[in-house]
């Protein structure tokens, strides 16, 4: 037997109990070709490529979960960022082309569709002022849709006019949704250095420099991880950090041959593996309870941070060892409503909000899937991106806000979404203001690190 | 990669419409088989590896009949037994097979499925998967 026992047991046992999944195989799709200064034009080509390229993806991505056993949670599809397709458009046009997306997403029965976005961080063109502000409505108009803006980046700063624009779009989108827990928040991310390769949603588009199509899968399994470091014992860091390394190593591989054989089945090109551990809400599959078996009594502990970093940065050096073309955020998630054991430690009030914040800075993606009460003012909100897009942008990396100001929710209260957004606590929000402050529009000049040349 | 005809013929049309009044049998020829070769951007080596064979991985309570039922399912199908490892780890049994579908004229998926049926009678759980995953996690 070319294989030894134990290995071919350990693999059952990572795909049978230790819910090792492939978080998602997304399918990147150039629209660019299919802008017309007419919108039906415009909408009929957006819809027909769509249907072209990934009429087959998700039968081609089961065929691929049965024959090598691993399954698929997500297959999805992310598109050029909308704005640039239709900049010559209203908020109308923009409309019709979010419904358009929706309607090609559920034809081919994706999970979602993202690539309803705008690049502004260095400011606005007309047709992206357009579509930024008509979010709230294709998000309440429409289901798989995800929407994104970058506002700010290392190399331009900061665009607090955006970032004041966003966090009033954001209260409106919760304000649309609010019969459904606002769930149109967990659907719009704002970001500093977005990524163009990006397979997770609700992030994920089709950056300008990427090929006409491709294929990108983000990877998962916490659960394996944490078995693996549960087992081991009290070991010391060095050897902690080859655990780690050794077990993200085969996930990776496993990951980059599904995403290659999907493509293959596709007959698209593979583009790249994106590392990150991303946790879900089952029992097990939580970044938090890997925190916890490394020896924090609960996830805010001080320690936290510093057993994130060196977690966060062991799947990295795994994750370059094992694929050739890795890519996208590439760290380890925390999204608070998607990890069982986020969840527990904000409900005992041992995670709070700065904690949080603190951790997003060793590792992606930033304050994800945060419910906090639906009185939050929009110059709070964009004093919490403030700082978390300043985190991204003094360290050159992705940071991003995937906040939820739950309409008529306070603390104690949950938003609750099922599948994999998952439910989330409402945390509390600090009363002090940043208004005067943030609302001194213009742009935070871009760091001293943006001058490398 | 599985090249299909389909893809051969694309080939061949593209081939063609390059060459245009050059084109001569050998000519053509020359021009597909470099385009498959291009289009391929799975590392040689490892696509070289690809093959028909799974892993065929049971686990159960021990109960009579277990190797011979699967090995005769296999046999139906005819599937090529190439390795087999069998242990009894306290009550449990355990078994792990390499077998080659390629001449089977069944694919993985009914093969997943007619284990499915003789599991369920033997209450025994038997996963099917291709190689290329244990070669990918465990060998560099």
């Amino acid at each position: 037997m070319p294989y030894e026992f134990d290995e071919i047991l350990e693999t059952i046992k990572m795909t049978e109990i230790e819910h090792f999944d492939i978080r998602t195989v997304t399918m990147g799709i150039s629209l660019r070709d299919c802008a017309d200064r007419n919108i039906d034009i415009t909408t009929q080509k957006i819809y027909e490529k769509i249907l072209r390229y990934a009429g087959n993806h998700v039968k081609n991505a089961q065929e691929i979960e049965r024959r090598y056993g691993i399954s698929i949670a997500n297959k999805r599809v992310s598109v050029t960022p909308i704005s640039i397709i239709g900049d010559a458009f209203g908020q109308d046009e923009f409309i019709k082309i979010a419904e358009t997306l929706d309607k090609a997403a559920t034809e081919i029965g994706i999970d979602y569709i993202a690539g309803y976005s705008a690049l502004v961080q260095k400011g606005f063109t007309k047709g992206e002022l357009e579509l930024i502000k008509s979010i709230p409505n294709a998000l309440s108009q429409t289901q798989k849709v995800c929407a994104s803006v970058n506002v700010a980046s290392t190399k331009a700063g900061i665009n607090m006019d955006a970032v004041n624009l966003m966090s009033n779009i954001i209260k409106e989108v919760a304000e649309k949704t609010k019969d459904r827990d606002s769930v149109g928040c967990a659907k719009l991310v704002i970001f500093c250095n977005a990524v163009e390769d990006n397979p997770f949603v609700a992030g994920a588009f089709h950056g300008i420099s990427e090929p006409e199509v491709t294929l990108n899968v983000g990877i998962s399994g916490p659960g394996v991880v944490l078995e693996a470091i549960k087992s081991a014992g009290g070991i010391n860091f060095q050897a902690l950090s080859e655990l780690i390394k050794k077990t993200m190593f085969k996930i990776t591989r496993a990951g980059e041959l599904i995403g290659r054989k999907v493509a293959e089945k596709n007959n698209i090109p593979f583009g790249i593996v994106d590392i990150s551990l991303a946790p879900t809400p089952a029992e097990g599959d939580s970044i938090a309870d890997i925190l916890i078996a490394m020896g924090i009594e609960d996830v805010g502990a001080p320690g936290t941070t510093a057993a994130l970093a060196m977690l966060n940065d062991a799947v990295k050096k795994a994750g370059l060892m094992a694929s050739s073309s890795v890519g996208g955020m590439s760290g380890a998630f925390i999204p608070v409503s998607e990890d069982a054991g986020m969840i527990r430690a904000v409900e005992k009030g041992h995670l709070s909000l700065e904690k949080l914040e603190a951790m997003t800075a060793v590792c992606s993606v930033g304050l994800d899937m945060v419910a906090v009460p639906g009185s939050t003012s929009a110059e709070t909100l964009a004093g919490i991106m403030a700082d978390e897009f300043a985190i991204g942008m003094i360290n050159d990396k992705t940071t991003a806000v995937r906040i939820i100001p739950a309409v008529g929710k306070s603390v104690g209260d949950y938003v609750d979404y099922g599948g994999l957004l998952g439910r989330a606590p409402i945390m509390p929000v600090r009363e002090l203001s940043s208004k005067a402050f943030v609302l001194r529009g213009g742009k935070i000049p871009a760091p001293i690190r943006s001058l490398t040349n | 990669m599985k090249l299909t005809e389909d893809k051969i013929r694309e080939f061949s049309i593209q081939a063609i419409s390059e060459l245009g009044a050059n084109a001569s049998p050998d000519a053509v020829k020359k021009l597909v088989e470099e385009k498959i070769r291009s289009s391929n951007d799975f590392p040689e080596g490892e696509m070289n590896l690809s093959s028909g064979r799974v892993i065929l991985t049971s686990f159960g309570l021990n109960t009579t009949g277990i190797v011979s039922s699967i090995s005769a399912a296999l046999s139906e199908a005819q599937c090529d037994i190439l390795d087999i490892s069998q242990k009894i780890m306290q009550e449990f049994f355990t078994m792990i097979m390499m077998i080659d579908i390629t001449n089977s004229p069944k694919d993985i998926k009914d093969m997943q499925e007619i284990m499915k049926s003789i599991g369920e009678k033997l209450k025994v759980k038997i996963y099917l998967q291709h190689e290329d995953v244990f070669r990918f996690m465990h060998r560099i």
